[in-house]
């Protein structure tokens, strides 16, 4: 479903250019969960936001190569042609959700106007999905918490409004980018429960970013290793866990503290 | 929030009360009184002097003069203005509504070209953000009346066709009237929008380096949805502050723009009142000026918490 070829991102600043992604390829297929794992600064989230064509507010970006979704190449599209791939066909869950929700609107119509806007639905239309869509993802009573500001929820309850955003039109692909890194590990847990259920039941296809081997133990059946804006290894999970071929694989997974063992000197 | 305006509400009355003693004592520390120039002579004999306050009550004790004042306030009654003899409240009613509709309009104004200016330079950024933080500084540095004399001077030399100090009054030709206040509203709400246009460009900066514009645009919401729902809503509050704080800003100049343009307001009335010692006048003047300026700042604090629901007075 996903091919991507020689992909390249340069950032550009004042005439200089630095390029973080070193012409990487990949594929993910439907339905498929894959994980992409790497140290911060390793790449692995730009290149999940060239996959929805997202350059950080304020810098200038260029993308380089070729994405390929069912056969059609993002990167050819024009800016209002990607409004209606983002959210619609490739959703995206970020890190911080105590920052990712305005403020001064309420939680349900932040997933109102993204169903407005993709499913042609009518206000009253929106609002009856939007209930459903906050009691899928676990949130009681959602007839009423709809109405409430993000200010008025935890954390791990933003992440669950986030999550039913992101899954609010059923995209073929949601890209998680360390979805749980800024939450309590208890709610991590559940988090990452929730995705694997809704994954299922929606029949989306997940690429799951995360430095943390232990977060997609699990969750992927693939996983590529990403340093230095390159992809060093790749491989089904249980091999690449069983025996690590690349040093710096072999350096992440030595990361991962285990129960039973003591750490090396 | 009604408890929270009801008290607003009350603590404007000691205000109002510190703000009239302060006037009161200023005004007398002037030199000379109505009495003197009235008389528009230092040659009058001490005699005639002496009967002109007794009629006015200026013999009386300071104390006395004040209690009588806010007895008549209390009332609703703002005295009689010793020029005229008029009632004050009869000669301010017509011209405050002049200024205040000189007010607004600028207010309006600097509304209007802060917002629209603070915005693309956020938004635009390169050549648009250089040309409006020039224009905004080079206004900042020049006066209001600067700015209206150059009005009056470009309109006048290159435009006659425009009347400049034809002041059409509201009830004979409202759209004329509209339209005479116009450029004097203008050079009034100039060097306002240069502080709304500064701060929205903040606010919008600000705002657009939040994560939830990036989840806005990863919705794939149309622009004009982003722009309008996440980022102008977030930035509106600081704007709304710094533009009810410059209603105390646009009162004042008000009071230049309308010598300028000779246009028959409050500031005018005022300005001559001062020269007069026409003391019921200035004390009336400063009492519904003050008042405008605390009740605005309510209204900007009920408008906080209609834009943002974390605002709270509870």
């Amino acid at each position: 479903m996903l091919e991507v070829r020689d992909l390249t991102a340069e950032f550009i600043r004042e005439g200089e250019v630095l390029r973080v992604v070193q012409r990487i390829g990949f594929d993910i297929a439907a339905g498929e969960a894959v994980g992409f794992v790497g140290e911060s600064g390793s790449g692995k989230s730009v290149t999940a936001r060239a996959v929805m064509r997202l350059a950080p507010e304020g810098s200038s970006i260029r993308w380089g190569g070729r994405i390929l979704f069912k056969g059609q190449d993002l990167l050819a599209l024009s800016e209002r042609e990607m409004t209606d791939v983002r959210g619609r066909r490739i959703a995206m869950v970020f890190q911080d959700p105590m920052a990712s929700l305005n403020p001064v609107m309420t939680v349900g119509q932040q997933i109102d106007d993204m169903l407005m806007r993709h499913m042609s639905l009518s206000g009253a239309q929106a609002r009856k999905r939007t209930v459903e869509l906050l009691g899928l993802v676990g949130i009681r009573d959602p007839e009423h918490r709809a109405d409430d500001y993000p200010h008025q929820f935890s954390g791990g309850m933003r992440q669950r409004v986030l999550i039913a955003i992101a899954v609010s039109c059923e995209p073929d692909l949601l890209i998680a980018d360390e979805p749980t890194t800024a939450l309590d590990v208890t709610v991590q847990a559940q988090i990452l429960r929730l995705l694997m259920r809704l994954r299922r039941e929606l029949g989306m296809a997940l690429m799951l970013i995360t430095h943390d081997f232990g977060v997609i133990a699990g969750m992927v059946e693939r996983v590529y290793v990403m340093n230095n804006g390159e992809i060093v290894e790749s491989g089904a999970i249980d091999t690449l866990f069983a025996a690590p071929k690349h040093p710096y694989t072999q350096a992440l997974l030595a990361a991962v503290p285990r129960i039973g063992t003591r750490r090396s000197a | 929030m009604i408890r929270m305006v009801l008290v607003r509400l009350a603590l404007t009355i000691p205000i109002l009360l510190g703000v009239s003693i302060v006037a009161f004592g200023l005004m007398r520390m002037l030199p000379g009184d109505f009495a003197e120039a009235a008389a528009g002579t230092t040659s009058v004999s001490a005699e005639v002097l002496a009967t002109t306050r007794a009629q006015l009550g200026l013999d009386r004790p300071l104390w006395e003069q004040y209690g009588i004042w806010l007895k008549g306030v209390l009332t609703g009654d703002l005295g009689r203005s010793f020029a005229t003899k008029r009632p004050v409240t009869t000669e301010l009613l017509p011209r405050l509504a002049v200024t205040a509709e000189l007010t607004l309009m600028a207010g309006l104004i600097a509304m209007i070209i802060g917002v629209a200016t603070g915005l693309a330079s956020a938004r635009l950024r390169g050549r648009t953000d250089w040309l409006v933080r020039g224009w905004n500084s080079l206004l900042l540095a020049v006066p209001n009346f600067v700015v209206a004399t150059l009005i009056v001077l470009v309109f006048g030399l290159y435009f006659p066709m425009i009347g400049i100090f034809n002041y059409v009054p509201f009830a004979k030709d409202p759209i004329g009237n509209i339209a005479s206040l116009l450029l004097p509203a203008l050079s009034l709400g100039l060097t306002v929008s240069v502080t709304i246009s500064e701060n929205t460009r903040a606010a919008v900066l600000e705002v657009s380096s939040q994560d939830y514009v990036m989840v806005a645009r990863a919705k794939g919401l149309l622009a004009r949805t982003i722009l309008g729902n996440y980022l102008v809503r977030n930035a509106l509050t600081p704007v709304i502050t710094v533009t009810g704080l410059q209603l105390a800003a646009l009162l004042g100049g008000s009071i230049l723009i309308e010598t300028i343009f000779t246009i028959p307001g409050m500031g005018q009335y005022l300005f001559d009142s001062v020269t007069r010692r026409d003391y019921p006048v200035i004390q009336a003047i400063v009492l519904v000026s003050s008042t405008i300026v605390l009740l605005t700042n309510v209204l900007v604090d009920i408008a906080y918490a209609r834009v943002d629901a974390r605002v709270s007075y509870e």
